[in-house]
């Protein structure tokens, strides 16, 4: 969230440029819903972006060779009702794919891989769990009874 | 003006040192950064041109900026995502925080690759937030995006104030966009902030339709605002002192409140 608004000069044509000092612009790579080709990647954009804005971005910041930006504007879905029955808007936002230069590709790397969850030897995740098996176990009923009722029979 | 253009001229020269003699780049960087970073006290608008990023320049001089303000970035698109080891934790550490308190120690050149630090660590932050998102997981540490923005939101409050202290120093005024206070045709006072425009006023049709002035046959209307406002104001206290009266009569144990 920016706290100065800031106003950019008019344009004027020839040197030097306008140039953004701290850039309070946000961007989200995301998984590619439809499948992209390897050298294609998806970001979500602020709407004001455009696409010389992202290529400096990346190129400047990330230092990433960028070929093509394509881009486009998704609408935020508009059918949720709230309690009142009013439309809630879900916000729109911009999408950019983004091809990179020079042979480079991309793939979505798995962020959320499967991990062992055993916790380690004598900690206290190990004797919770110890406990929980413990209380578990009591609480089951009697197996020589074949699951009738405790309150049923002499 | 003058010092800009004087870093611009010393810019392309690094340009063509670079060009005609193939210095390593290096040792060029350096003596850009030098150059570049003497200048920077000078600077106090968000819009000089001597910007520490590079913006709409080619990628060519890229690498002579690039060791200027924005961190060093070796992993590319890499950066987008956490460090490999913190992929499917349940929860990741991290920091406090940065306070007003402490970045008021640090020095311009500081505070603008900080701002750059922040802003990838936020990326990152969102990038993973869409992820958990999608994949309908919870996000490891939510916490920290509210920590990097905390972090920039003061951040900019302590750049603000440099500048505020700046300006006040050279020009003595303290806003940083200037104005006026102006009528408007109904006789209201408000802050008019100046802006640019292409063409001067008094071509200027859209300009000149504005009216800031008001006619002499309004005054009896604001006169007539004026009487209204206080009437209403009349009537309120009026209520307020009847009703309490009222009161009085019926408890006369009652505390009055202040208000």
């Amino acid at each position: 969230m920016p706290v100065t608004r800031v106003l950019y000069p008019l344009y004027q044509l020839g040197n030097p440029q306008l140039r953004i000092f701290r850039p309070n612009w946000f961007l989200t790579l995301v998984r590619p819903g439809k499948e992209q080709p390897p050298d294609t990647v998806q970001f979500r954009t602020p709407m004001e972006m455009t696409k010389c804005d992202i290529k400096n971005y990346l190129e400047n910041i990330y230092n990433v060779p960028v070929g093509a930006v394509r881009t486009r504007i998704q609408f935020g879905s508009n059918k949720k009702r709230n309690h009142r029955n009013q439309k809630i808007k879900q916000p729109d936002y911009k999408v950019a794919y983004v091809q990179l230069a020079q042979g480079q590709t991309f793939s979505f790397p798995d962020v959320f891989p499967e991990k062992d969850k055993t916790p380690e030897e004598g900690s206290m995740e190990e004797m919770e769990q110890k406990f929980m098996e413990d209380e578990k176990q009591r609480q089951k009923l009697d197996p020589r009874r074949g699951g009738v009722t405790e309150w049923f029979g002499l | 003006m003058a010092a800009s253009s004087s870093a611009g001229r010393v810019l392309t020269l690094c340009k063509q040192f670079q060009n005609v003699f193939r210095i390593s780049s290096a040792i060029n960087t350096k003596h850009c950064t030098a150059t570049l970073t003497r200048c920077q006290p000078h600077l106090y608008r968000e819009t000089s041109p001597l910007a520490a990023l590079s913006w709409c320049s080619p990628v060519s001089a890229v690498s002579q900026c690039r060791a200027l303000h924005t961190t060093v970035s070796r992993r590319g698109l890499d950066e987008f995502f956490d460090l490999p080891e913190n992929w499917g934790e349940n929860n990741v550490k991290s920091g406090a925080p940065w306070t007003a308190k402490q970045l008021r120690t640090k020095s311009n050149e500081d505070l603008h690759k900080l701002w750059y630090v922040l802003l990838k660590e936020k990326n990152m932050l969102l990038s993973l937030e869409q992820e958990s998102r999608r994949q309908r997981l919870q996000m490891p540490s939510p916490e920290r995006l509210k920590k990097v923005s905390r972090s920039m939101f003061r951040l900019e409050t302590v750049v603000k104030e440099r500048e505020t202290a700046l300006r006040l120093l050279q020009t003595g005024q303290e806003k940083g966009r200037p104005g006026a206070w102006r009528r408007n045709i109904f006789g209201y006072a408000y802050w008019y902030r100046y802006k640019e425009y292409a063409i001067p006023w008094y071509m200027n049709k859209r300009y000149k339709r504005k009216r800031f002035f008001t006619p002499k046959f309004v005054q009896p209307h604001i006169r007539l605002r004026l009487e209204k406002h206080l009437r209403g104001k009349a009537r309120d206290a009026s209520l307020q002192r009847g009703s309490r009266s009222k009161l009085k009569e019926k408890f006369p144990q009652m505390k009055v409140s202040a208000s």
